[in-house]
């Protein structure tokens, strides 16, 4: 049996919460809400998660909503994206342990909807209403250029989540579609354009090996997408040299509303999803059941209903590492942020 | 311990019938946009739909008279409510687009920021209290 504990309740946003991310390794949240600041959150010391609290606001950057908060992979900034069509650029000073935002991206030509920093932190991509996808290169002393602006979605791009490993970048847009894009001599391109969804859709993440993909749509479906790349043994058909992407996996009829936010945890494999309907699904690969990789069978495991009682769920994500691969966040229309233990009794 | 009134469908129309067509001195239900059978309210579920018909199939303001209706209601209803707002099947040429936008929160939200659009949106919204 497996259950999910709510660990803490955090109040403090004064507007919905759209977004959390965890810090790279440390127990701290950071969290962006309509109240146009973004909120870090951390357990009382480093060994006692009863009991979590506000450390750190981070405001006066941003004129708008603040849709999207990333962490670098060192965790010493974290970039922001705003509806006021700007990205900032915040960075941690160790001395007085404060924040303060150094650099704003600007040109996109409205609302920015999601951040991300690659797994070097070489790069940072961001996407807009525009429907276009940006790449940004990060230089020194807080400095980044414009690599290449992508204009191949037909619609508002909602999310844009880099593979853990390499320079691969995968979008998801109101088009219906999630584009996968790739660098060749610095040239950026869209490798693969990956259809089926048959509505918006909202969040993507990548298994933690990074040939797979879940994507959650308002279709109320989750989808698994696998990578085939040329000359697969499966005899999957390829083109340009291009590896292709197939769903392998859709799981429907769990949510009854748009889906909002998926977790792939990088420590336990299980995916979490909420949405509009109020529920998180914890779902896992039913190992027995599965006949090959090829199509793999997910069972749902646990489900929370009301979990941030009669309001949408906007964002779930797992701790990223095996030090606390046990957490997970959810952050809703309620303002409020939860900070939840999954738990697995033998 | 807080026991919620139902709210029926009669309620639901009430909030939203008098609220003015944004380019004529007329409310909604006035120019049969808003009709008391195109509302369908499950308390228990906590659902509301609305269907609208906008006055040519071509309507330019269907998009804001569905934002209207989608703030009223988000200003009167008990938080618990979900809300759907679409226009009433064959009834405008570019249905799927305007149903799509207005039942994406994201850009619900985001429009709500932009003060000129309030502006309007709060205008068609000063008559929404007279109730027929």
């Amino acid at each position: 049996m497996v259950r999910l504990e709510l660990i803490e309740t955090l109040e403090g946003h004064r507007d919905r919460v759209w977004q959390a991310s965890w810090h790279p390794s440390k127990a701290i949240l950071a969290t962006c809400s309509g109240d146009k600041t973004v909120r870090l959150w951390a357990p009382s010391t480093q060994t006692n998660f009863t009991k979590w609290h506000c450390v750190e606001t981070l405001e006066g950057a941003h004129k708008r909503t603040i849709r999207s908060v990333a962490w670098s992979p060192t965790g010493n900034e974290l970039a922001t994206a705003s509806f006021d069509a700007t990205t900032g650029i915040w960075e941690n000073d160790p001395r007085d342990n404060d924040w303060e935002c150094v650099a704003t991206l600007e040109g996109h030509e409205n609302e920015i909807k999601s951040v991300s920093w690659s797994s070097t932190g070489a790069l940072l991509a961001t996407c807009s209403r525009d429907k276009s996808v940006w790449i940004w290169e990060v230089e020194a002393d807080n400095d980044f250029e414009c690599l290449s602006v992508l204009q191949e979605h037909t619609q508002d791009v909602k999310m844009v989540a880099w593979h853990p490993q390499l320079e691969l970048l995968a979008s998801a847009s109101y088009d219906d579609t999630i584009k996968i894009w790739k660098e060749d001599e610095d040239d950026w391109y869209c490798a693969d354009t990956l259809e089926g969804h048959e509505s918006t859709v909202w969040a993507i993440d990548f298994n933690k090996k990074g040939d797979q993909i879940v994507s959650v749509s308002d279709d109320q479906t989750i989808r698994i997408w696998k990578m085939y790349k040329p000359n697969n043994s499966q005899g999957i058909p390829t083109h340009n040299g291009e590896a292709t992407w197939r769903t392998i996996c859709t799981l429907s009829g769990y949510h009854s509303r748009c889906i909002y936010s998926v977790s792939w945890s990088k420590v336990n494999g299980c995916i979490a999803t909420v949405g509009g309907d109020n529920t998180i699904h914890i779902f896992e690969e039913d190992k027995e059941a599965s006949k090959d990789e090829d199509s793999p069978i997910y069972k749902n495991i646990a489900t929370i209903t009301d979990a941030h009682g009669d309001y949408d769920i906007n964002c779930v994500s797992w701790f990223p590492t095996e030090s606390h691969g046990d957490l997970l966040s959810t952050v809703g229309d309620d303002n409020l942020v939860r900070i939840w233990k999954f738990v697995r009794d033998e | 311990d807080t026991v919620e009134d139902p709210i029926d469908e009669q309620e639901v129309f009430d909030l939203v019938r008098s609220i003015s067509d944004p380019e004529h001195p007329l409310t909604l239900e006035q120019l049969n946009v808003l009709q008391f059978d195109h509302v369908e309210v499950d308390n228990d579920n906590n659902k509301v739909l609305i269907e609208f018909t906008p006055t040519i199939p071509h309507c330019s303001m269907a998009t804001l008279i569905g934002l209207c209706i989608r703030v009223r209601l988000l200003r009167s209803l008990p938080d618990r409510f979900k809300v759907d707002i679409r226009v009433r099947k064959g009834t405008h040429q570019s249905e799927h687009a305007v149903n799509k936008q207005l039942n994406d929160k994201e850009r619900v939200a985001a429009a709500l920021e932009n003060t000129h659009l309030l502006e309007v949106v709060n205008q068609c919204l000063s008559t929404a209290g007279l109730r027929g």
